[in-house]
């Protein structure tokens, strides 16, 4: 047999699958001349099959050295190198395969697609379109420029792309779940599920469509079913590098950041090429507090090729806001905006670092994005909406602020459900569980620990700025907004009903728990702040867990209060700050269950400070405030400003700066707007 | 079909999912059952403890309710081929052939299954009509498997109108190639001619819509070697009849083999229920042959048998077979030959539950455990059957 004969003969034993036989012929090939190319090319397609991309890749590259290697095997080690997450490698040799072979369809296909994730995205285009013109009625073609187009921003034609696909091909469930993807950034995340389990039916182990159906649950706040569908991925796909992305993200998302982190590093480790995966654990790290790694993560994510490579500059200059350091904040905004002009997310974070005044450039920057609305996804569209609302009521134009801020809410509220009345009942169990005769039933029996300190409130009712100030205090940490009471009292099922019927040891128990993770944050301060501000439902639990903390409740005008929350697009779940009426709603009864805890808990655990009287009085009342809670004076909880720590919260910026008095009655200039509002407040403001 | 359930040594500290794995394979289902259920009702039910729950349920013959238990795990990670092979074994255990054969599809997209799935490289057949084009049908798993299913390739030829090659494993040929319905006949392995689609044989089922009224089709649909079964005729000639071929075990590598296999002394109550006994069984079990259970008139043809034209040839002189769920029951069905089978309460799926008889081979009569590992009720049904000299399907007591 000649060497043409058993290539041949080994190519259709591969053909008909019969593995054995073909590589027998092969290394009988590579016996007499090592290196033959032919021989090597089809175990390299052997091992592609079998799952072993980079015996795969090795084998292939080997195959290229020949100087007579074919453009098809550089279109295919093309693949196979994108496939591993080598863009470079494989741009190279998509790039040899078209110039060898300039109608060689799989060469400008593939090349397409590793310029697509290498963030090339022109060009990638060029390459589909060109490949569109030599095969016009090929579905996975207009697949591919679907996605191009998606990542460039172009949402419209990449859904024209996906519908004509799936004309072709309506069993197409790689299509069906990029539309699913396209869908979700879409903001219509009805139709995007729809997608996402469609594209399931037709492939269930399609990974995709199971990591697109969890990012469209995360986006509607469906957390348990986001993590349902990773869950259902990881079956198959135990190490899928976008699935641990995603886990990652959702455990993040529901202040499971030790399980996050784990996640992110398993993430990292099945995929050291990613860009995504180290933007994932550098996230998780922020969300940690640890600044340092988490720049670090992100700086690695910068150096590698990615689709979007302005995003991390994006995540870096978020992370320097969050530490205060806004020159560097700023410069890095500018950075990923010289990448990529149109980056809405680093054009709308960078607007709460200035105070705008009128005729500001970005002012119409903005505007001008948003004339071609329906190329944006819904988070820029949102990011957008609220950005102007803030930059035409610093300029003091509330017809336009307003008229962005309430598009902007209602986009927000359409998705997501939320019932306030049931929310309203919810808050009148908590008042008539916790009465003063279960609070007299169990007096004492909890941790007698003094470290924590409560901060609470309705969100932007001064909650960050008390915890600011006490955060300057030598023998205070702030720990910033923590999930653990939620998470305990979350383990209480019924709750609060079940509380009557605990035995005593297990309010010790919670509390000892409690008090034991807000140790371990410590820094070796004698107390910690947890500033969480929905903890005002859980004063009752806290009393009952922890007798000895003290609760600082934060007090602002209720119209003001509410207004800020109005202005703001909120980085986590806040169902009842997007429509008027509901947070109105919501103010009133909120303000009658602290009702009930002032006339149940001794004012010196439940201590109040009023945000009016300490704007009015900035040294009388942090006295008080350090004085109530057992701390000495210290200077430094005067010039707050100036302590250097990590804030996450909607307020970081303001902590940044000394008191200002603009906000105090800032409502009335807006009263016209905000009618709904002031009708639910009944008579309160 | 392989399957992930492997028995281990105990390990000193075993998840309760181990410990639930190794009773299964222990045929303690009860025992798991009630583990799994405590492990489900303290907040442990993860997809692997129901998975396991579903399998002990299922032992334990009640399939309803393991079809609730696995369907509902289908729902909950559909892209789950151990959950979707799980299910298509009770789904086709049940009857339930249409959704069955669309789960069975799963079975090489296991973790454990993956590497041995044949990657032929061009399309799966898709039932549609391909006349003029080549279509190359290989089989994939057990003799029995093969046997079984090899009927269908005629009416894959009949419905697809192609150039039908069919791949059979090697010591099959002889009887596939006298067997009508294809062009032609290759031993695995060897280069087929080019082809434009194919499909695996146990596939056909999925592809050709398969269901129960369809069964058995044209019967016989082997025939033996004239000259085999001209030299046997000879052999066997002047033994005292009834002539019963008997098999007792099956392959010992099967994942199923404890459940369906027996020792040749559990047949001691059928000893003098024939003139004599041929044991057919090949492989390590054929040495009981040699020390049958006192009084039992047999004859080891271990030796003599080459191969499975010896068998088939044998069972076309023998009066009946009797045998535990193994591949001579399916070659004696394909013959058209008399059968009784020896089965577990839970059977394979393939012979489907409560009744006597199989849609696939009319001759062919089922006696089936009554309860979990105990024979004697079928035995006596056989040896009852035995005496009545009906070897004939439908006929017996």
């Amino acid at each position: 047999m000649t060497i043409p004969q058993a290539i041949a003969q080994a190519s259709a034993h591969w053909n008909a699958g019969q593995a054995d036989q073909a590589e027998i012929l092969c290394q009988k090939v590579l016996a007499v001349w090592p290196g033959q190319p032919d021989a090597l090319h089809l175990l390299g397609l052997m091992a592609h099959a079998f799952g072993n991309l980079s015996l795969a890749i090795q084998h292939l590259r080997q195959a290229c050295l020949s100087p007579r290697a074919p453009a098809l095997y550089f279109a295919n080690l093309t693949e196979m190198s994108r496939q591993q997450g080598l863009l470079a490698e494989a741009e190279e040799a998509g790039r040899r395969a078209v110039s060898l072979q300039p109608d060689l369809i799989s060469g400008w296909n593939n090349l397409g697609i590793t310029l697509q994730e290498a963030g090339k995205l022109r060009e990638s285009a060029a390459c589909l379109e060109r490949v569109l013109m030599l095969s016009p009625n090929s579905a996975d073609t207009y697949n591919n420029l679907g996605n191009t187009y998606t990542r460039m921003g172009e949402l419209e034609k990449a859904r024209r792309h996906y519908a004509q696909a799936l004309r072709l091909n309506p069993d197409y469930a790689v299509a069906q779940s990029n539309l699913a993807y396209l869908l979700n950034e879409l903001g219509d995340y009805d139709d995007a599920a729809q997608a996402a389990r469609r594209a399931i039916d037709l492939n269930p182990q399609l990974s995709d469509a199971y990591i697109n159906l969890a990012g469209i649950e995360m986006a509607r706040l469906r957390y348990a079913e986001a993590l349902g569908s990773v869950t259902a991925l990881f079956t198959f796909a135990p190490d899928h590098p976008a699935g641990l992305i995603a886990l990652a993200r959702i455990l993040k998302r529901v202040d499971k950041t030790p399980e996050a982190l784990e996640a992110a590093r398993r993430a990292v480790a099945a995929a050291p090429h990613s860009s995504e995966a180290l933007i994932a654990l550098g996230e998780v790290l922020q969300a940690m507090n640890q600044h340092q790694a988490a720049f670090e993560a992100f700086e690695a994510a910068a150096g590698l090729p990615r689709t979007c490579p302005e995003v991390p500059f994006v995540n870096i200059a978020i992370l320097h806001m969050e530490t205060g350091e806004t020159d560097k904040a700023r410069a890095s905004f500018e950075k990923a905006l010289s990448i990529n002009p149109n980056n809405v997310s680093a054009l709308t974070n960078g607007t709460e670092l200035k105070r705008f005044t009128s005729g500001d450039p970005e002012i119409a920057r903005m505007e001008a994005l948003l004339t071609q609305e329906q190329q944006l996804g819904l988070n820029d569209r949102l990011a957008l909406r609220f950005a102007l609302g803030k930059a035409y009521l610093d300029v003091g134009d509330g017809a336009r602020a307003f008229a962005h801020l309430h598009l902007g809410n209602r986009m927000k509220r359409e998705t997501f459900s939320f019932d306030i009345e049931k929310t309203g009942s919810w808050m009148a169990e908590l008042a008539t569980a916790f009465d003063a005769d279960l609070l007299d039933r169990f007096r004492d029996v909890g941790c007698s620990s003094q470290a924590p300190i409560f901060v609470v409130g309705m969100p932007r009712s001064g909650t960050t700025l008390i915890e600011q100030i006490l955060a300057s205090h030598p023998d205070v940490h702030g720990a910033g907004e923590l999930a653990f009471l939620e998470t305990i009292s979350g383990t209480l099922q019924p709750y609060p009903s079940c509380l009557a019927d605990l035995p005593p040891a297990r309010f010790a128990e919670m509390g000892a728990l409690y008090a034991e993770r807000v140790a371990a944050l410590s820094h070796g301060r004698r107390h910690v702040v947890d500033k969480m501000p929905a903890n005002f439902l859980h004063v009752g639990l806290i009393r009952l867990i922890l007798p000895h903390a003290r609760i600082v409740h934060c007090t602002r005008d209720p119209a003001d209060t509410c207004l800020s929350c109005y202005t703001k697009l909120f980085a986590a779940e806040q169902r009842f700050t997007y429509d008027l009426t509901e947070l109105g709603t919501f103010h009133r009864y909120y303000q009658r269950l602290t009702a009930h805890w002032r006339t149940i808990v001794p004012n010196s655990h439940f201590i109040e400070v009023n945000y009016e009287a300490l704007i009015e009085n900035q040294e009388r009342e942090t006295r008080l405030l350090l004085d109530a809670l057992g701390l000495a004076f210290d200077e430094q909880c005067l010039s707050f400003h100036q302590t250097v720590r990590p804030v996450r919260t909607a307020s970081m910026q303001q902590v940044r700066k000394p008191l200002f008095k603009t906000s105090a009655g800032r409502w009335r200039a807006y009263a016209d707007h905000l009618q709904p509002l002031i009708k639910a407040l009944d008579g309160t403001v | 079909m392989p399957r992930d359930a492997v028995s281990q040594p105990p390990v000193a500290s075993a998840s309760p999912e181990e410990t639930a794995a190794r009773l299964l394979d222990d045929n303690r289902a009860e025992d798991a059952e009630s583990l799994l259920s405590d492990r489900i009702r303290s907040g442990g039910g993860t997809i692997p403890v129901w998975r396991l729950l579903g399998r002990a349920i299922r032992a334990q013959g009640r399939l309803a309710e393991a079809r609730t238990i696995q369907a509902r795990l289908v729902d909950a990670s559909p892209g789950d081929a151990i959950g979707r092979f799980d299910l298509a074994e009770t789904l086709l255990l049940l009857g339930d052939y249409e959704r069955g054969w669309r789960e069975y599809r799963w079975r090489y997209h296991m973790p454990h299954t993956k590497a041995i799935e044949r990657k032929v490289q061009r399309p799966r057949w898709d039932g549609k009509p391909m006349p003029g084009r080549t279509l190359l049908i290989h089989d994939e798993q057990g003799f029995g498997d093969t046997l079984q299913f090899m009927r269908l390739a005629k009416e894959a030829k009949a419905r697809s109108g192609a150039h039908l090659v069919l791949e059979v494993t090697a010591p099959l040929l002889p009887l596939a190639q006298r067997m009508a319905g294809h062009d032609i006949v290759l031993p695995r392995g060897t280069l087929p001619p080019p082809f434009h689609a194919y499909c695996e044989l146990m596939s056909l089922p999925l592809v050709l819509g398969l269901r129960l009224d369809d069964l058995p089709g044209p019967i016989p649909y082997l025939t033996p070697d004239p000259l085999r079964r001209a030299v046997w005729q000879q052999r066997l000639s002047g033994l005292p009849r009834p002539l019963v071929a008997l098999v007792w075990a099956g392959r010992p590598t099967h994942t199923n083999d404890a459940n369906r296999s027996m020792s040749l002394a559990d047949f001691s109550p059928l000893a003098q229920s024939a003139g004599t006994f041929l044991a057919i069984q090949k492989g390590p079990a054929a040495a009981e042959a040699l020390s049958p259970p006192s009084g039992m008139p047999i004859l080891s043809l271990d030796d003599e048998i080459k191969d499975f034209e010896d068998t088939a040839a044998i069972l076309m002189v023998a009066d009946v077979l009797v045998s535990v769920d193994s591949a001579p029951v399916h070659l004696a069905g394909a013959l058209g030959r008399p059968a009784f089978v020896l089965l577990p309460m839970v059977p394979d799926w393939r012979w489907l539950m409560d009744r006597e008889d199989t849609p696939w081979y009319p001759s062919v009569r089922l006696f089936r455990q009554r309860v979990r590992r105990d024979w004697r009720a079928p035995l006596s049904g056989i040896r009852a059957a035995l005496e009545a000299g009906s070897y004939a399907s439908g006929t017996g007591p």
